[in-house]
């Protein structure tokens, strides 16, 4: 009786199972570089471009990219991705200041004007997730 | 032009007020009430394949071997819906290939981005240069509204269809199959490339790409290749469609259409300012530091001929000028709609920039657009242009010859049902197109270019109307 109410306890206690997060980046312009990318866990982080809850630098290979996050909480989350075609670690730009790679964002949202909008690219993460994007 | 189905309209649209979505009841009543030269602003359903054109008279001269490719807006309505300028329909290239006396005609659309996210949608939405963003719009780059329908040259084996404000897009030569937009160095992927690039007489093609008050300045060899670039500022934001250069000179034409906000579309984002006059910025070829800046009368203008010097150093070109933007703001808008609210009077007029700094404009006193020179010319040349504007409806009628030193010219009507395009020099030829309103056919013409008043001496027919295109190029067999 004891041991029982003492498992139910520690049962009840316990912490929700771990969240896993895999991305997959299928990439179809050049086949080599890097997939650079920002995890936002809130609209504002997401709209202000700051404090990404995760990032990560992953290489490209045979037109593939994966990225994987464990141990995430439960929650909404949004990616903006881009393809570090020169391997220099940042977002290349035109004299005129506008992006000269590819860039790309969760549940390929669409960008207008600006980068896709939360409401577009937000995804649910519980359990083990994947997620797919696609940079051309 | 007020008439009684202008009233119609009007009391319709006063009557319905906000029953019917504004897109829907234009649309509904364009097509009840369009004009015959609504023909010039019709819509391409699907590409054009290969097909003879019937000859209609004359004979093509047996020299004369080759393919006259032309650009132009040839889709302007998906589902209900349209764009909102003559410059935002999609890009589609048309070959007129002669030989052995005979003509056949393609045309393909270019493979565009925008092309390609509003047949998905099945409707207009993306911005342009007069028209708004929709929902449903993509937009990642300048290139994902690119309508790839202004003006198609040939380089390196490949045709470039020309733009203004994103990448020329490659195609093939014979299948006109789009291969895609070019980049010409990585770090310069989606820069503006004009329309009007220009071309020295070695075959060496230089360009400009704006940006606000930024130009960057394109050096491209004859087969297309970089070879150099550079950012200048410039001393202020105008809308440029056009430069020219001489054979030492590169000349920016700074009319007082000011970019002043970025704004969507295009057009919105744009003042006139004419207390500023129009300048004339002349830039050194070899050394891009060395500028020299030329005061002039405000002119608004879209077009620009080849530029000369005179021993003396003074620089000459000419171009098609007009007093204001309204056919950039207003009339090519209302085209669409199949409405024509103003008279459009482009004038050609001559630039001389002095050595001692003084400015002048010469006027020929007649109406003119899409003016073509000779190839390979470093002096005074003559300038081919369509002309013969009148009030009763828009786009041109005749084609025409002006020579500025011997002050003046030569023409040959076509006729009211005829809308006349751009004529291209192929050697003592011309060629070009017009758009026959009585037969509802686009014709192919010849004619010598020391003897238009003769009129063609040749003429085909095809079997489609295509849309008003605005520029293209001859390549000889």
């Amino acid at each position: 009786m004891i041991i029982r109410s003492l498992i139910t306890a520690l049962l009840i206690a316990a912490p929700a199972a771990a969240t896993d997060l895999t991305v997959n980046f299928t990439v179809t312009d050049v086949p080599t570089g890097q997939i650079m990318m920002n995890l936002f866990d809130s609209e504002a982080a997401h709209d202000s471009n700051t404090g990404p809850v995760r990032q990560a630098a992953v290489p490209v290979k045979d037109g593939k990219a994966v990225a994987t996050f464990a141990g995430l909480a439960p929650g909404r989350y949004a990616i903006k991705a881009f393809h570090d075609i020169d391997g220099d670690g940042q977002m290349g730009m035109t004299p005129f200041g506008m992006p000269s790679e590819p860039f790309a964002f969760s549940n390929n949202a669409q960008p207008q004007g600006g980068p896709a909008p939360w409401s577009a690219s937000n995804f649910t993460v519980d359990g083990t997730t994947t997620t797919a994007i696609t940079i051309k | 032009m007020f008439d009684r189905r202008e009233l119609f309209s009007r009391a319709l649209l006063a009557g319905l007020g906000a029953c019917l979505p504004a897109e829907a009841l234009a649309a509904g009543l364009a097509a009840a009430a369009q004009p015959q030269w609504a023909l010039a602003l019709g819509d391409v359903e699907d590409d054009i394949s290969p097909r003879p054109l019937t000859r209609l008279h004359g004979r093509l001269p047996p020299d004369l071997a080759g393919t006259l490719y032309r650009n132009g807006p040839a889709l302007f309505r998906r589902g209900g819906t349209a764009v909102n300028h003559w410059f935002d329909g999609d890009g589609l290239v048309r070959a007129f290939a002669l030989r052995d006396g005979r003509a056949t005609l393609q045309a393909r659309f270019v493979d565009t981005a925008k092309r390609r996210v509003e047949a998905k949608a099945g409707r207009i939405v993306q911005p342009g240069f007069g028209t708004a963003m929709r929902d449903g719009a993509v937009l990642g780059s300048a290139d994902d509204t690119n309508a790839a329908n202004t003006h198609v040259i040939a380089a390196g084996g490949r045709l470039l269809a020309l733009w203004e404000a994103g990448s020329a897009h490659a195609m093939d030569p014979a299948t006109l199959a789009t291969q895609g937009p070019v980049t010409f160095r990585p770090d310069l992927k989606g820069m503006p490339f004009l329309a009007h690039p220009k071309v020295e007489a070695s075959g060496r093609i230089w360009n400009i790409g704006l940006s606000g008050a930024n130009a960057f300045v394109w050096r491209l060899s004859a087969d297309g290749a970089l070879e150099a670039s550079k950012l200048i500022k410039l001393p202020a934001a105008s809308y440029c469609h056009d430069f020219t250069m001489t054979q030492r000179h590169l000349i920016i034409v700074l009319q007082p259409w000011l970019h002043e906000r970025a704004s969507m579309p295009f057009a919105s984002g744009m003042v006139w300012r004419p207390e500023r006059g129009t300048r004339v910025l002349v830039i050194d070829k070899d050394d891009l530091t060395r500028q020299r800046l030329f005061e002039l009368p405000a002119l608004f203008f879209f077009h620009l001929g080849d530029g000369w010097e005179d021993r003396d150093g003074t620089l000459h070109f000419d171009g098609a000028f007009d007093d204001s933007p309204l056919f950039a703001t207003e009339t090519a808008s209302a085209l669409v709609q199949g409405r024509y609210p103003r008279t459009e009077r482009p004038m050609l007029r001559l630039i001389s920039l002095h050595a001692n700094g003084r400015a002048q404009v010469r006027d020929a006193g007649i109406t003119a657009e899409f003016p073509r020179n000779p190839a390979g010319n470093v002096g005074p040349r003559p300038t081919f242009h369509v002309g013969g504007y009148r009030p009763e409806r828009p786009f041109a009628r005749s084609i025409g010859r002006w020579d500025w030193e011997a002050g003046r010219g030569a023409a040959h009507d076509f006729g009211a049902h005829q809308i006349v395009e751009e004529f291209v020099p192929a050697g003592p030829w011309l060629i070009g197109t017009s758009i026959n309103l009585a037969a509802r056919a686009t014709e192919l013409h010849v004619l010598r270019a020391d003897r238009l008043n003769d009129g063609p001496l040749a003429s085909w027919r095809a079997d489609v109307a295509l849309p008003h295109s605005f520029h293209g190029s001859w390549v000889a067999a």
